[in-house]
């Protein structure tokens, strides 16, 4: 397995030099920040067992963050992922807290984080003066990076290419150091039986916390970047059809495994394009995957690739 | 006093489970705590454990109240407590349960500096150390030649058997079993017999529940007898075992 990521990621950074297709590059674009959203969100769905329903909230709300911050008060980009962030891990903290101190679990847990997330569309939908309403916010400037040669701005298929590249890889590496410590074998405990590592001295709220923050301020770096690309922010971003992707994009991959929701969202982003589809084609197309997924390949594309192996 | 339950009472809706329920553990002690089928013992348990609030009295650890802390305060103070149905992490091997278990001695032995392993990875001699370590409870428990299978593969025995080490594994000052010989065949209860006697030369302090009279009979210095959620006798083992009301107790039961 290792060595299929180190060739993926290998022919991921050489692509550009073969593949001069501007739509292909955007697709692998939005496949790769689609991509850091179902890992991070992994880490609580997956491998901490709790649905989370606040996923694209937190990605929205952080998109929205940096895009008022930069064109209205004129932030640097870069400075404006910090208080993002902030109000992300926030958020996260605050919800988090409520339900998991109320003990919520599985229907309820996503129910109500549901909920939140609805409350924070609404609000976005509604503060016309700052978010300028159901319209959303037009986004014309690109974050730029300083180089000995001066400052180069980041708007080139390409760069984006790169960029959101690096954001992938930077997202998988923080989840799978954290997969790999004593958070880790808790988040494990908790999702298996959280009632018998209580007894073996887990604090299953700190650590359900825990989980829950990181990966919500996750999504919040994924938000921060996304409306740059895209050119605009909306109140869509916090929808719930955004969040069922994430959900399809990590059951088609495979749950258990912080690799699968990579091929899950890539696999996801670029089919809509491969067969042309209208939205609500999409929908249905996303929606029957799902349940073939869960009838029939329950640990998704990685159980399958590796029980062949095994069978093998 | 090690632990000092005072006046301990647990009530489900109209239902009394635990009635007034008060004794001690010392130091080093086994104490047994039996009763027939209902009479309270789990309950008793799982309050000290934390596991359950009890609805009035006191539960003092080394000279201070525990009963309002959650089940992994009550551990991190070193009170461990093991489950009458065996508990697994379904999917999991036996080594990576107790890895699992070996929370709190990592976190005892590296507190905050735990942040570094994130980059680091865990120090190679503190991954030594659990290595042996949970090498040996295995061995203790006959658990050795399954280390990496599936825990759910397990005889109901080793199951149980799997509980007790990783109940060990948390390095207990105090460890509350919970009819930890029930299900076991004649040879794991010879076992199991052995490696709590192990335990108890090592120091650690032990409150058995057990309702097969004779293997509790062997082991605990001190009983409590336990019927419809109140004490009703206590004292040396087989003073309690010849106890009128006890024995009309299990009869009744019987009888019933
Ligand atoms: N969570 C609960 N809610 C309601 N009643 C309960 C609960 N737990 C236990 N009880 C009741 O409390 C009484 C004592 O139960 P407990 O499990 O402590 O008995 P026990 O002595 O451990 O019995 P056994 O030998 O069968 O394990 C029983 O009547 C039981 O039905
Ligand atoms: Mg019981």
């Amino acid at each position: 397995m290792k060595y299929a990521i180190a060739v993926g990621l290998l022919l991921a950074l050489v692509a550009p030099a073969v593949v001069h297709s501007d739509s292909i590059l955007a697709i692998a674009i939005y496949g790769f920040m689609a991509a850091s959203l179902a890992v991070s969100f992994n880490l609580i769905f997956g491998f901490t067992g709790q649905l989370s329903m606040f996923h694209a909230a937190s990605f929205g709300v952080s998109a929205y963050v940096v895009t008022i911050l930069v064109t209205t008060f004129k932030w640097n980009f870069w400075l404006a992922i910090i208080p993002a962030l902030v109000v992300v891990m926030i958020l996260s903290l605050i919800v988090g807290t409520i339900c998991f101190r109320f003990k919520l679990k599985e229907f309820y847990f996503a129910v109500v984080t549901m909920a939140f997330s609805e409350v924070l569309r609404l609000i976005t939908l509604n503060w016309n003066s700052v978010t300028n309403g159901s319209l959303g916010i037009t986004v014309v400037d690109k974050p730029s990076i300083w180089t000995p040669s001066g400052s180069f701005a980041i708007s080139s298929g390409v760069s984006w290419y790169y960029l959101t590249l690096a954001l992938l890889v930077i997202v998988y590496i923080i989840c799978h150091r954290i997969l790999a410590s004593w958070i880790g074998r808790c988040l494990a405990a908790i999702r298996l039986n959280d009632q018998l590592g209580e007894t073996l001295g887990i604090d299953v709220f700190k650590y359900k916390l825990l989980s829950f923050a990181i990966g919500s301020v996750l999504a919040g770096l994924v938000g921060a970047f996304y409306g740059f690309y895209s050119g605009f922010v909306e109140p869509h971003y916090f929808s719930i059809p955004l969040g069922l992707d994430i959900i399809a994009m990590v059951l088609l991959g495979g749950v258990n495994s912080l690799i699968g929701p990579v091929i899950g969202a890539l696999v996801l982003t670029a089919l809509p394009h491969v067969i042309e589809l209208s939205a609500e084609l999409r929908i249905a197309l996303y929606g029957s995957i799902l349940i073939f997924v869960i009838l029939v390949m329950p640990k998704g594309i990685v159980g399958l690739l590796t029980s062949r192996k095994h069978a093998a | 006093m090690l632990l000092d339950i005072q006046n301990l009472t647990k009530r489900f809706g109209g239902l009394t489970a635990v009635s007034n329920v008060s004794f001690g553990v010392e130091r080093g002690e086994i104490v047994g705590i039996f009763g027939p089928n209902g009479s309270g013992k789990t309950t008793t348990l799982s309050l000290i454990a934390g596991i359950l609030k009890p609805t009035s009295g006191a539960i003092v650890w080394k000279d201070r109240d525990i009963s309002t802390l959650t089940p992994f305060e009550v551990a991190q103070q070193g009170l461990v407590k093991t489950f009458q149905n065996p508990q697994l992490f379904p999917e999991l091997t036996v080594a990576q349960h107790m890895r699992i278990a070996c929370h709190l001695h990592v976190k005892r032995a590296l507190g905050i500096g735990r942040l570094r392993t994130l980059f680091s990875g865990m120090p190679a001699e503190l991954d030594r150390t659990l290595e042996h370590k949970i090498g040996q409870m295995l061995e203790l428990c006959r658990l050795s030649s399954q280390r990496n299978d599936e825990a759910g593969a397990l005889s109901y025995g080793g199951e149980k058997m799997l509980g007790v080490a990783m109940g060990m594994v948390c390095d207990p000052e105090l460890l509350l079993l919970d009819e930890p010989a029930s299900g076991l065949g004649h040879d794991e209860i010879t076992n199991l017999d052995a490696v709590l006697r192990d335990l108890k030369s090592h120091g650690v302090t032990l409150c058995i529940i057990d309702h097969k009279v004779g293997f509790l009979g062997r082991l605990a210095d001190r009983s409590i007898a336990l019927h419809h959620g109140a004490v009703i006798a206590t004292g040396k083992t087989e003073d309690v075992l010849a106890n009128e009301a006890v024995v009309a107790a299990y009869l009744g039961k019987k009888h019933a």
